[in-house]
C-alpha cells in the first residue's frame, strides 16, 4: 500500500503508479486467468439481458443444419437407409451436435471490426496495456457459456423429433470438450485475420465471402465429409477447416477411434500455432496502418 | 532536475487527404483520376512539460489539438519529429507505458452500457492487473470524491450525461496514471458538473503530483486548472506560457467600464465603443493609453463608476486566430499528388 | 392576394393506382442513388455466383448419391433452385429493406416524418426503399429457372406460365404480409434486430420442396413462415404438381393475410401515436 504524495507545487515527483500483483511467473498467471475470469463474467452479465434475441438467433441458426438433416435423411431412406457411412439416426446426431459446435464457433465477423474502427472502440483498446485478442476471446467465451445453457433445451427438443443414434465412450466426451474450446480459438483466429483486412479496405464482403464457402464445404458444416467427392476429402485434410468442425462433431458421436482423436488435437494445437503467429505480424501491421491513417 | 514528463520536438503529423467535389460528373472523374491534398495537422511543434504540470491546449477545431494528443498517447505514428512521454516513445505502445498514462476523451465511452460502473472497474481491475487492496482504496476514494456512491451500482445506461462522464473519470484514473490526456472532458455537460470535474483534476493533480494535458473549448476549464497554456492553430504553435501572459502578449488593449450619473453621452471621442447597455458604456483603448484616458473621464464627466479590466480571454483568443488566419497562407495548400 | 391554404393539388379522390405510383418514384430514386456504386454491382455479382455455385454443389452432391428426392428429380429441383433464388432477389430487393428501415424509424422515433405526410403510411413504408443490386439475384434466378425449365421433358405453355407468375406474385404478396406482421411488432416490443438473420435461416429451408419435410415442420413452412407458398409453390405450377385446390387455398390465404396485416399495422400506428407524447 503507498500513501500519496501531496505536492502543492508542480514539479514535484509523482506518485508512483497503482501498485500491481507483482511480477514473477505465478503472478503473471494469477494475473491471465483474473483477465480472463473478469471479462467473462462482464460478457456473461450484459448477455443474459438479452435472452429473448439470444433465443431468437438460435432458433435460427437451428433452421441450417435442421434442412441438411431432412434432405440427407430422405437421400438415405431412398438408398435402403444409409448413405456415405450415415443412417438417418446418425445424420441426425451429427447435425444435432452441429449446433452445438456452430455456435461456439461464432467469432467476430469483419463487420464487427468496421464498427469498432470507426466507432472508436478501437482507440480505446489500443490505449490499454493488454493485447485486444483476449478482450475478443475472453469476452465471446462467456457469451458461449450462455449459448451452451440456451442449447441444452433445442438439443433435447430436437433428439426427440429426429431420435439420432450414437456410441459415445468417456474419451470421446472428453476430447470433445476439449475439442469445442480448440475450434473456438482456431476460429476466432481466423476471424481475426479476416477483421484485420478491414484496415486496409472497406470491402472485405468478398474475402470473407470466399472464406465463408471454402468452410462450408470444407469443413463438414454443409455434410459430413465422408459425402464430398475424394479429393475434397484430400483438400480438407490439409485445410485448417476441418479441425472446426468436422473433428469435433465426429469425436463426439464415436466416429473417431483413439488415435484419430489424438491426432485432431494435435491437428488443432498446430493450426492455432500457425494462425496465432500470423495474426500477431498482421496485427502489427494493422497498427502500424491505423496509427498512420488515424481513427 | 527531474526528467521531462513529455518532450516533443518538431512534431508533425500530415494526412494525405482524397479531393472530392460534389456531383456526378466529378464522382465518375474520381474513378479515374484520384486527387489528394496534403493536410498538415501538426506542423512542427515543440515544447516540454515537466511532471505535475497543469498544461491546456487552446485551438480552434482542426487546429491540431487532438492530433498531438493522440500522437502523444501512441495511437498516432508521427511523420516526423520525436516525442518522448515518461521516457518511452508513445507509438511504441510498449505495456509499461500504457500502465501509466490515460486518456479520457468527451462523449466517448469505455465503460460497459449494460452493467453497473463497478462491474466494469472490475475488469479495469484485471487488466491493469492492480493489487486488490490498494485499487478498492483508489476506487472508492474517487467515488466519495465524485459523489458517486449511489450511482455505481445502477446501469450506466440509466446515468445522465454529467453522471456518466464523472463515471468514466474514475475508471480512467483507477491505475493512478502518471500522465492524464484529457480531450474535451468536460465536453456537453453542465455547468455543476463541469465544476465537480474540474475540481476532480485539480485534486488528483494535487494528490498524485500528475502531469495533465487538457484541450477544451472552455475557457473556464483552462482558466480553473492550467497555469501554462499552450496556443496551436494550424498546426503550429502561437503561444507556450503561463495564462496571465496570454493577454498581455496578444491584446494591448484594456476595456474601461463607464456608468454615467446622468444618463448616457457619447464617448466615442475617449475610444472605441464596444457597447451601451442600461447606461454603462464599454470601451476599448490601447494598454498605453489607459490611464490617460480614464483621467480625462474622471475629469470631464459626472462619472457615477468606473471599471478597467483586461479584456474576456475569449476575445483574445479569437484575436489570435483572426491575427493568425491573416498573416499566414492558407495551410494544407494542395501539395504532392494533385493533379490540377 | 395570392391563395390561402393549403396547396392546391392535383385531382384528389381515392387513385387506386398510386401505390404503383408512389413505388415508381421511389424506385427511380433509389435506382439512381445505387447507380453510381458501381463496385456495389461487381460485389453483389461475386455474392450471387458464390450463392449459385455453393447451390449447384449440393444439389450434386445429393444427386451424386440417389436419382431423386422425394419424388423430385434434379431438374425438378433446379427449377426449385431458381425460385427459390428469385424470390429471394425480390425480398431482398423490394421487401426487407422497406422493414430494416421500419425498424430503425421505430426505434428512433423518425416514423414521425412518415406519418406527416399525406399518403397512406402502409404503403410509404412499403416502397420507399430499393436496392437495386439484389436485383441481380431476380436474373440469376430467372436464368436457372429457364435452365430446368429447358431440361425439363414437358416444357412450358403459356396456361402455365401465367399460372407460375400468379403464383409468384401470390408467394410474394405472402412473405411481404410475414415481414409487415412480424416489423409491426416492433412497435411493442422495440428490439428486434435479430430478425432479418432469423428470418434469412428460415427462408434457407425453401431451398428445397417443403414436402420433404416432417408434417409439424412442413405445416410451419407453410402457415407460419409461408415460404411453402412464396418457393415450393410457384416451382409445383411449373413441374405440374399444383391442383386448383391449391391454387384456391394460395388465393384465399393471401388475401386473408393482407387482411390481417392491415389490421395489426393500424393496430401497431395507433399504439405508437399514443405513446409518442
Amino acid at each position: 500500500m503507498t500513501s500519496p504524495t501531496a505536492s502543492t507545487a508542480p514539479g514535484a515527483p509523482g506518485a508512483p503508479t497503482a501498485p500491481t500483483i507483482g511480477t514473477g511467473p505465478l503472478a503473471s498467471i494469477r494475473g491471465w486467468v483474473d483477465l480472463y475470469v473478469a471479462t467473462m463474467r462482464i460478457s456473461i452479465a450484459s448477455q443474459i439481458q438479452y435472452r429473448v434475441s439470444n433465443y431468437f438467433y438460435m432458433i435460427g441458426m437451428v433452421t441450417e443444419p435442421v434442412i441438411y438433416l431432412v434432405v440427407w435423411s430422405t437421400v438415405a431412406r431412398q438408398q435402403g437407409g444409409e448413405v456415405g457411412g450415415f443412417t438417418p439416426g446418425e445424420f441426425a446426431a451429427y447435425y444435432i451436435v452441429w449446433t452445438l459446435v456452430r455456435n461456439m464457433n461464432i467469432a467476430l465477423t469483419p463487420w464487427a471490426w468496421e464498427e469498432r474502427v470507426r466507432g472508436g472502440e478501437l482507440s480505446g483498446m489500443l490505449l490499454k496495456p493488454v493485447h485486444p485478442i483476449h478482450n475478443d476471446l475472453a469476452g465471446l467465451a462467456g457469451w458461449k457459456a450462455v449459448v451452451i445453457v440456451l442449447w441444452l433445451p433445442i438439443a433435447a427438443f430436437l433428439s426427440l423429433i429426429f431420435q439420432p443414434t450414437y456410441s459415445i465412450e468417456p474419451i470421446d466426451v472428453v476430447v470433445f470438450l476439449v475439442a469445442i474450446w480448440g475450434a473456438y480459438v482456431l476460429r476466432s483466429m481466423f476471424l481475426w485475420l479476416l477483421g484485420l483486412v478491414t484496415f486496409w479496405t472497406t470491402r472485405v464482403g468478398p474475402v470473407f465471402d470466399i472464406f465463408f464457402v471454402a468452410e462450408l464445404l470444407l469443413s463438414g458444416r454443409l455434410v459430413p465429409l465422408t459425402l464430398m467427392p475424394d479429393w475434397a476429402q484430400q483438400l480438407a485434410d490439409v485445410l485448417p477447416f476441418k479441425w472446426t468442425f468436422s473433428f469435433p462433431i465426429e469425436a463426439l458421436i464415436g466416429r473417431l477411434p483413439a488415435d484419430q482423436l489424438l491426432r485432431g488435437l494435435g491437428m488443432q494445437v498446430l493450426w492455432i500455432a500457425i494462425s496465432a503467429s500470423i495474426v500477431a505480424a498482421c496485427w502489427r501491421l494493422a497498427v502500424r496502418r491505423f496509427s498512420a491513417v488515424g481513427g | 532536475m527531474p526528467e521531462p514528463a513529455i518532450r516533443v520536438a518538431d512534431l508533425r503529423k500530415t494526412f494525405r487527404v482524397p479531393v472530392r467535389e460534389a456531383g456526378l460528373a466529378a464522382a465518375a472523374r474520381s474513378l479515374f483520376r484520384r486527387e489528394h491534398r496534403d493536410v498538415h495537422a501538426v506542423d512542427g511543434v515543440s515544447f516540454t512539460i515537466e511532471p505535475g504540470e497543469v498544461v491546456g491546449f487552446l485551438g480552434p477545431n482542426g487546429a491540431g489539438k487532438t492530433t498531438t494528443l493522440k500522437m502523444l498517447s501512441g495511437l498516432l505514428y508521427p511523420t516526423a519529429g520525436e516525442a518522448i512521454v515518461l521516457g518511452n516513445v508513445p507509438s511504441r505502445r510498449q505495456s509499461d507505458f500504457l500502465r501509466r498514462i490515460t486518456m479520457v476523451m468527451g462523449n466517448r465511452n469505455q465503460l460497459q452500457w449494460d452493467l453497473p460502473a463497478l462491474d466494469s472497474f472490475e475488469l479495469i481491475r484485471a487488466i491493469y492487473r492492480l493489487e486488490p487492496t490498494a485499487f478498492r482504496q483508489t476506487r472508492d476514494e474517487f467515488i466519495d470524491l465524485l459523489d458517486l456512491r449511489e450511482l455505481v451500482s445502477k446501469p450506466v445506461r440509466n446515468l445522465s450525461l454529467g453522471e456518466r462522464m464523472k463515471m468514466e473519470f474514475v475508471g480512467a484514473l483507477l491505475h493512478r496514471p502518471q500522465v492524464l490526456f484529457l480531450d474535451e472532458p468536460t465536453l456537453g455537460l453542465d455547468v455543476t458538473m463541469q465544476k465537480r470535474i474540474r475540481s476532480f483534476v485539480a485534486e488528483y493533480n494535487r494528490r498524485f503530483g500528475a502531469t495533465v494535458l487538457l484541450t477544451s473549448h472552455y475557457m473556464a476549464d483552462v482558466q480553473a486548472l492550467c497555469r501554462r497554456v499552450i496556443v496551436i492553430h494550424h498546426g503550429r504553435i502561437l503561444f507556450d506560457g503561463a495564462l496571465a501572459d496570454l493577454s498581455t502578449r496578444f491584446d494591448s488593449t484594456k476595456t474601461i467600464g463607464v456608468t454615467l450619473r446622468d444618463g448616457t453621452a457619447d464617448l466615442s471621442a475617449y475610444g472605441e465603443v464596444l457597447s451601451t447597455e442600461e447606461g454603462r458604456t464599454l470601451l476599448r483603448v490601447s494598454r498605453g493609453d489607459a490611464p490617460d484616458v480614464t483621467t480625462r473621464l474622471l475629469r470631464d464627466l459626472p462619472v457615477l463608476d468606473l471599471t478597467i479590466e483586461d479584456p474576456p480571454i475569449e476575445d483574445v483568443i479569437e484575436r489570435v486566430f483572426a491575427d493568425a488566419r491573416d498573416e499566414r497562407p492558407t495551410a494544407g495548400a494542395v501539395a504532392g499528388g494533385g493533379r490540377e | 392576394m395570392t391563395g390561402t391554404g393549403p396547396a392546391p393539388t392535383t385531382a384528389g379522390g381515392r387513385d387506386l393506382l398510386r401505390p404503383l405510383k408512389l413505388f415508381g418514384l421511389f424506385f427511380r430514386i433509389g435506382a439512381l442513388n445505387e447507380l453510381q456504386y458501381r463496385a456495389n454491382l461487381a460485389v453483389q455479382l461475386f455474392q450471387s455466383a458464390l450463392a449459385l455455385g455453393t447451390g449447384l454443389a449440393v444439389l450434386g452432391l445429393v444427386f451424386g448419391q440417389t436419382t431423386n428426392l422425394g419424388g423430385w428429380t434434379q431438374s425438378e429441383l433446379l427449377a426449385v433452385m431458381g425460385v427459390h433464388i428469385l424470390m429471394g432477389g425480390v425480398i431482398r430487393t423490394a421487401i426487407q429493406p422497406n422493414m430494416e428501415r421500419l425498424m430503425t424509424d421505430v426505434r428512433q422515433g423518425t416514423l414521425d416524418f412518415v406519418l406527416t405526410k399525406p399518403e397512406d403510411a402502409q404503403v410509404m413504408i412499403s416502397v420507399r426503399e430499393f436496392r437495386i443490386w439484389q436485383a441481380v439475384d431476380v436474373v440469376v434466378g430467372a436464368i436457372v429457372l429457364a435452365i430446368a425449365v429447358a431440361q425439363l421433358q414437358s416444357g412450358i405453355g403459356l396456361g402455365p406460365g401465367l399460372v407460375f407468375a400468379g403464383c409468384l406474385l401470390l408467394g410474394a404478396v405472402m412473405i411481404y404480409c410475414f415481414w409487415l406482421i412480424l416489423t409491426t411488432a416492433a412497435f411493442w416490443i422495440v428490439r428486434m434486430d435479430e430478425l432479418h438473420e432469423l428470418f434469412d435461416g428460415i427462408y434457407q429451408s425453401g431451398r428445397w420442396p417443403v414436402t420433404i419435410y416432417p408434417g409439424w415442420l412442413r405445416i410451419s413452412l407453410t402457415y407460419l413462415v409461408p415460404i411453402a407458398f412464396a418457393v415450393t409453390l410457384p416451382a409445383e405450377a411449373l413441374t405440374s404438381r399444383l391442383t386448383i385446390e391449391t391454387l384456391a387455398l394460395a388465393a384465399a390465404f393471401a388475401v386473408l393475410l393482407l387482411v390481417v396485416t392491415r389490421w395489426f399495422w393500424r393496430l401497431g400506428l395507433r399504439n405508437y401515436s399514443g405513446a409518442s407524447a
